[in-house]
C-alpha cells in the first residue's frame, strides 16, 4: 500500500507538470513524406485542442487559390455534404451525410458531442444524394434532384458499368443506374454487410472500384480512438476489405489502418492508395495523418503501434507479434489534417502543374493547437510515386486567427470537364476549382 | 452520546452536509475497487464504471459543497472542524484529477495512475469517514466532566 501511495503522489506530481508545461510544436512541414520527424508520445489531463466556431461563408464569399486558378460555388444549400462524384454524362453526385447519433458511454462523449456542435460537425446529415446538371459554375445547376432517399449514413459511391455501388454505414448497396437518369426509386440491391453496430465511432465507408471492375474495395475506420471500447469490438475494422461485387464474398485487402477514408487506384500503376486518419491524444505532432500505397496482406499497425513498429503503449496487452509484420506507410501528410476525400489528378484541366498527382480533402481536426489541415492539397506524383511535398491548393476555409471556419473541405472529385470539385460540410456548399479564365463548365 | 451529553450540548439541528458527503465518498471508494479489477483485467468496461462513480462522487461533492454553506448559513454548525473540510476538499480535487485521467483513452493511458489516484482517495475518505461525515468540531472537553473521562 505504502508503495502504491509513493508511486500515486510521484504520478500526481509528474501530472501538474505535464498538464503546466507549454510544448513547441514542430512546424507540419517537419512531418511530410516518407520519414516524417515523430516526438517522443505525451499523455496530457486535456490534450492540446482548439475549437473553431462554424460560421458559413458571407454571401459572395469563396475559398482562396493560388494565382493560375479560379473557384466558385457549384451549388450551395446542402445537407452536410460530403462526397462529390462525377458521372460519365457530367451529372455531379453530392452524397449529404453525417454519422448516426454516438451513445454516450463516458462523461466524455457528452463533452466531445457539445464540441462536434460548436466545430459544426453535428450537422444534420441529408442521408441521400444529391444530383446537379448543367451546373455552369454560378452557384445554380440548371437541375437539381434528389437522385436516392433514404439511405443510412453513405458515404463512398462508385460507378461500374451500369451498377452504381453506394457505401451505407453498415452495407454495401447496388443500384440500377441508366445514362441520363434523375431518380432513382428502386430500393438497393443488399451486396454485403459492412460493420456498423451500436459504437460505429468511425461510420464512413469509403468505396471505390478496381480500375477493370472485377473487385470493389471499402475503407472501413476503427470503433475508437485507441481500443478505448476495448478490443472486440475492433474485429473487421480498421481495415479495407475487397468484395467481390458479384457474390458479395469479402476478404480483408489489408489491416492496422486506423481510419481509411478514401481509396483510389493510381491511374499509371494500377495500385490501390489509401488516405488513412491516424490515433489522437498523445501529442500535436502524433500521429501523422497519411496517404499510402495499399500493399495487399499488409499490417500497418493500428492500434498497436504507429509509422511502423513506433508501439502506442496505451494499448494493452501488446500484439509484438503482429508489430513485427507492422510496415510503415508511404507519405505522411503531417498530423490532425484529417484527410477525408481523395481524388488523382490525371486527366484535369488544371494548369500543368496539377496533372500528375493526388488532391487531398483536410478536414482538419480540433486535436491539436495551432490546427493544422483546413484546406485542399496536391501532393505531386512521378511514376507512380509521390515526388514532393503536399502544395496548398484551396485554403481559406479557416479565419487567418484560427478562430472560425466557414467551411470544411471533405470529398473532392474531377467533373467530366477536369475541373476540381470540393464537398464544404460546414459551408454546406460544392465548390468548383477551374484554370483561371476557363469557361464555365 | 448518552444522557448528560445531550442535556449539555448546544441545541443545533441536523445539518444537511452529511447526507451528500456520505454518498459521495461510497461512489469514490467504489471507483477504487472498479479501478482496481479494470487494472486487473484489462477489460475497458471497468474504466467506464470508475469514470461514472468518480463523476457521480464529484456531483454529489460539489452538492455537499453547497450544502454546507447553507448549514453555516442557517447556523447548522457550531464550529467548523477545518482540518475534515481540508482533507474532504483535497479528496475532491484529487478527484476531479482522476477524472481526467480516466477520461484518457486505452489502458495504459488510464493506469496505473488512476488507481494510485483512486488508493489515495479511498486512504483519506475511509480515515476522515472514521469519524462520521460531519464537518462539526467534536469538542475534545465536555464542560462537565474531566478531560478524559469515560462513562
Amino acid at each position: 500500500m505504502n508503495r502504491i501511495l509513493l508511486g500515486g503522489s510521484s504520478a500526481l506530481a509528474a501530472l501538474l507538470t505535464l498538464s503546466a508545461c507549454g510544448e513547441k510544436v514542430a512546424d507540419p512541414s517537419t512531418q511530410y513524406g516518407a520519414n516524417p520527424v515523430l516526438p517522443a508520445p505525451h499523455e496530457y489531463l486535456l490534450p492540446p485542442m482548439s475549437v473553431p466556431r462554424a460560421t458559413g461563408w458571407a454571401k459572395g464569399q469563396t475559398p482562396v487559390v493560388p494565382a493560375g486558378l479560379q473557384v466558385q460555388a457549384l451549388a450551395t444549400g446542402f445537407e452536410h455534404p460530403r462526397i462529390v462524384y462525377a458521372l460519365p454524362n457530367g451529372d455531379v453526385l453530392v452524397v449529404e451525410t453525417n454519422g448516426p447519433k454516438a451513445p454516450v458511454y463516458r462523461p466524455k462523449d457528452f463533452i466531445e458531442g457539445k464540441v462536434k456542435a460548436i466545430a459544426g460537425s453535428a450537422g444534420h446529415g441529408g442521408n441521400r444524394i444529391t444530383l446537379l446538371r448543367g451546373a455552369n459554375g454560378d452557384g445554380q445547376p440548371a437541375l437539381r434532384t434528389i437522385f436516392i432517399d433514404h439511405l443510412n449514413s453513405p458515404f463512398g459511391v462508385v460507378l461500374v458499368g451500369n451498377s452504381l455501388y453506394v457505401a451505407a454505414t453498415n452495407e454495401l448497396l447496388r443500384f440500377p443506374y441508366t445514362p441520363g437518369e434523375t431518380h432513382i426509386t428502386e430500393k438497393g440491391v443488399h451486396v454485403t454487410d459492412l460493420p456498423a453496430g451500436a459504437i460505429n465511432h468511425h461510420w464512413t465507408k469509403s468505396l471505390t472500384a478496381s480500375p477493370d471492375g472485377s473487385k470493389l474495395y471499402v475503407g472501413v475506420g476503427s470503433n475508437s480512438n485507441i481500443t478505448e471500447n476495448g478490443i472486440a469490438v475492433e474485429a473487421d475494422r480498421a481495415a479495407i476489405w475487397e468484395v467481390d461485387p458479384a457474390t458479395g464474398l469479402k476478404r480483408q485487402f489489408a489491416k492496422g489502418l486506423r481510419n481509411p477514408t478514401g481509396v483510389a487506384f493510381e491511374p499509371q500503376t494500377g495500385k490501390l492508395w489509401a488516405i488513412v486518419n491516424e490515433r489522437d491524444e498523445i501529442g500535436p505532432n502524433l500521429v501523422p495523418d497519411y496517404l499510402t500505397s495499399v500493399k495487399e496482406g499488409a499490417f500497418y499497425g493500428w492500434p498497436y503501434s504507429y509509422f511502423g513498429q513506433h508501439l502506442d503503449v496505451r494499448v494493452q496487452p501488446q500484439r509484438p507479434d503482429l508489430v513485427a509484420k507492422a510496415i510503415a506507410p508511404d507519405y505522411a501528410l503531417s498530423s490532425h489534417v484529417a484527410p477525408l476525400g481523395m481524388v488523382f489528378s490525371q486527366g484535369t484541366s488544371l494548369p500543368e502543374a496539377y496533372r500528375s498527382g493526388v488532391f487531398i480533402g483536410e478536414h482538419g481536426s480540433w486535436d491539436r493547437n495551432p490546427l493544422n489541415g483546413y484546406k485542399v492539397v496536391y501532393v505531386p506524383f512521378r511514376d507512380g510515386r509521390p515526388s514532393g511535398p503536399p502544395q496548398d491548393v484551396v485554403t481559406g476555409f479557416l479565419t487567418p486567427d484560427g478562430k472560425a471556419t466557414k467551411g470544411r473541405p471533405v470529398g473532392v472529385t474531377l467533373d467530366r470537364t477536369g475541373a476540381l470539385l470540393i464537398a464544404d460540410d460546414v459551408g454546406n456548399t460544392v465548390w468548383r476549382v477551374t484554370a483561371a479564365g476557363a469557361a464555365a463548365n | 452520546m448518552d444522557m448528560a451529553e445531550t442535556a449539555h450540548a448546544t441545541p443545533l439541528r441536523p445539518s444537511l452536509h452529511p447526507l451528500l458527503i456520505a454518498p459521495a465518498a461510497a461512489l469514490l471508494i467504489a471507483a477504487c475497487a472498479t479501478d482496481f479489477l479494470y487494472s486487473q483485467t484489462l477489460l475497458f468496461q471497468w474504466d467506464n464504471f470508475s469514470i461514472w462513480l468518480i463523476t457521480a462522487g464529484l456531483v454529489l461533492a460539489a452538492l455537499a459543497g453547497l450544502a454546507l454553506l447553507l448549514d453555516v448559513a442557517r447556523r447548522r454548525i457550531g464550529t467548523l472542524a477545518w482540518g475534515r473540510f481540508a482533507g474532504f476538499t483535497v479528496a475532491a480535487l484529487l478527484s476531479l484529477l482522476n477524472a481526467f485521467v480516466h477520461s484518457r483513452d486505452a489502458y495504459a493511458a488510464v493506469m496505473p495512475e488512476g488507481l494510485q489516484l483512486s488508493v489515495l482517495v479511498t486512504v483519506i475518505l475511509l480515515v476522515l469517514g472514521w469519524r462520521g461525515w460531519s464537518l462539526h468540531a467534536v469538542r475534545r472537553a465536555h464542560p462537565s466532566r474531566p478531560a478524559g473521562a469515560r462513562s
